[in-house]
């Protein structure tokens, strides 16, 4: 049980000591589920009350990577900005994974395609705070999901942080089933609108469907501009298909991911253009 | 490693692997066998018991996150033989099938009902969509729940 982040980060830095972090523990403690080797040491981060905090100010929303689903989705109620996280994080799991799973969790565990805060917090423009011995650096999410399963470097995820804008947002998910089930698509999406009714800075981001979230930038090169029209939208998501390579996995095979992604994000536009239209609280 | 908790209201002590889960821990070490082990991914919560207040899957907690922590069970859950309201209203409406996953819905459902004590039927759905009924005798189980509320508003 690290007391500092300094002192995780020696524990981490003794490579032979085959250590990883650990959070709200509930990816690792499925590694044998997953026919995965459980790790040899595992060093606590939840004595370091620091990384339990959510700090709102006028410009940016900081949240430490030790806060849990639960926590996360009450301290957004209203911020409607920021509804995809929101929502995100009220969905994910079950109410009790939610009581103990953490963001951090969530955008580190690099073997989990389905984390619902991932695809929300890119679709928001998050960055992450990485402490190393050397110092600290504050990174694009986008850029820390494409190079984290590089990184040799002791780090420790400490805060993600994520500006204020003008903008709506919305979360959309798949499930095979009601519960017991991880989504077999997910897609998070945040726009602004012009005063001509068109759409502007469109961000659109898909889980679940790769091994690695990430943004769905021709489609949102696309939609510049356009009328925020859900039916249109699924039309033109489908004539941009292919820029995913889909995942075959438990629960779904890759065709059917990229077959109802177009409905799944939809359903996002849909609920992006009630609050843009001003009827959703 | 060794790990103090507080365990349906005693002071108890582990020794052995931290990695180890707490549902591993209550039934081997403990012989606590009421927290039952199903999916072992937190999917079904046939093993939620109490940590702190919350009501969260065993399965998915180390135990040496737990040092300090205050753990009830379902054996801890009532007095000695006795039910809690919860229980009773289950039984009252003959709601239990095989029981393998009921421990975990009342631990699930009285931890709920402490912060919402007169749900709605889909609230008490929502509540439960962490615990999984093979048997699939969830309209009963919500009726229950349901029958507490105008237990309460007969009185």
């Amino acid at each position: 049980m690290a007391q500092t982040v300094s002192e995780a980060l020696e524990v981490l830095s003794d490579q032979d000591a085959g250590a990883v972090i650990v959070a709200g523990a509930t990816w690792v403690m499925r590694a044998q589920v997953r026919h995965a080797p459980i790790p040899r040491m595992f060093v606590a981060l939840s004595n370091i009350p620091e990384l339990g905090f959510i700090e709102i100010n006028r410009l940016e929303i900081s949240i430490g990577s030790l806060v849990t689903h639960d926590v996360l989705s009450k301290a957004l109620l209203n911020l409607p900005a920021l509804r995809a996280l929101r929502q995100a994080a009220a969905c994910s799991a079950n109410p009790g994974v939610r009581q103990i799973a953490t963001i951090g969790g969530n955008i580190c565990a690099e073997d989990f395609a389905a984390a619902d805060l991932v695809a929300a917090a890119l679709c928001l423009d998050a960055t992450v705070e990485l402490h190393r011995t050397n110092g600290t650096q504050t990174v694009a999410l986008a850029d820390y999901l494409e190079l984290r399963t590089h990184r040799r470097t002791a780090e420790i995820l400490t805060r993600i942080i994520i500006p204020m804008s003008d903008k709506c947002s919305a979360h959309a998910r798949l499930t095979m089933r009601k519960a017991g089930d991880y989504p077999v698509v997910i897609v998070s999406v945040s726009a602004a609108r012009c005063s001509d009714n068109t759409l502007r800075d469109v961000r659109i981001a898909v889980g679940s469907v790769e091994a690695t979230a990430r943004r769905w930038t021709s489609l949102e090169s696309a939609l510049e501009g356009q009328l925020l029209d859900p039916a249109a939208i699924q039309s033109l998501a489908a004539t941009h298909i292919a820029d995913f390579t889909p995942r075959e996995a438990a629960g779904a095979p890759g065709w059917y991911r990229i077959q109802v992604l177009p409905y799944v994000l939809h359903s996002a536009c849909v609920d992006l253009r009630g609050q843009l239209e001003g009827n959703v609280a | 490693m060794t790990v103090n908790l507080t365990l349906n209201g005693e002071i108890r002590t582990f020794f052995g692997d931290p990695r180890t889960s707490l549902l591993d821990v209550l039934r081997e070490t403990f012989r606590l066998t009421g927290t039952k082990p199903v999916c072992r991914e937190g999917f079904c919560g046939a093993c939620v018991v109490h940590i702190d207040g919350l009501a969260v899957p065993s399965c998915l907690r180390p135990i040496g996150l737990l040092q300090g922590a205050s753990v009830t069970t379902i054996e801890g859950l009532a007095q000695v033989d006795a039910l809690n309201a919860l229980q009773l209203a289950f039984k009252d409406q003959d709601v239990v099938q095989c029981g393998m996953c009921f421990p975990g819905m009342v631990m699930t459902l009285s931890k709920f009902q402490e912060t919402n004590p007169t749900p709605s039927r889909a609230e008490i759905k929502a509540a439960m969509i962490g615990n999984i009924c093979r048997c699939t005798g969830y309209e009963r189980i919500v009726d229950a729940v349901l029958s507490m509320q105008s237990r309460e508003n007969a009185q």
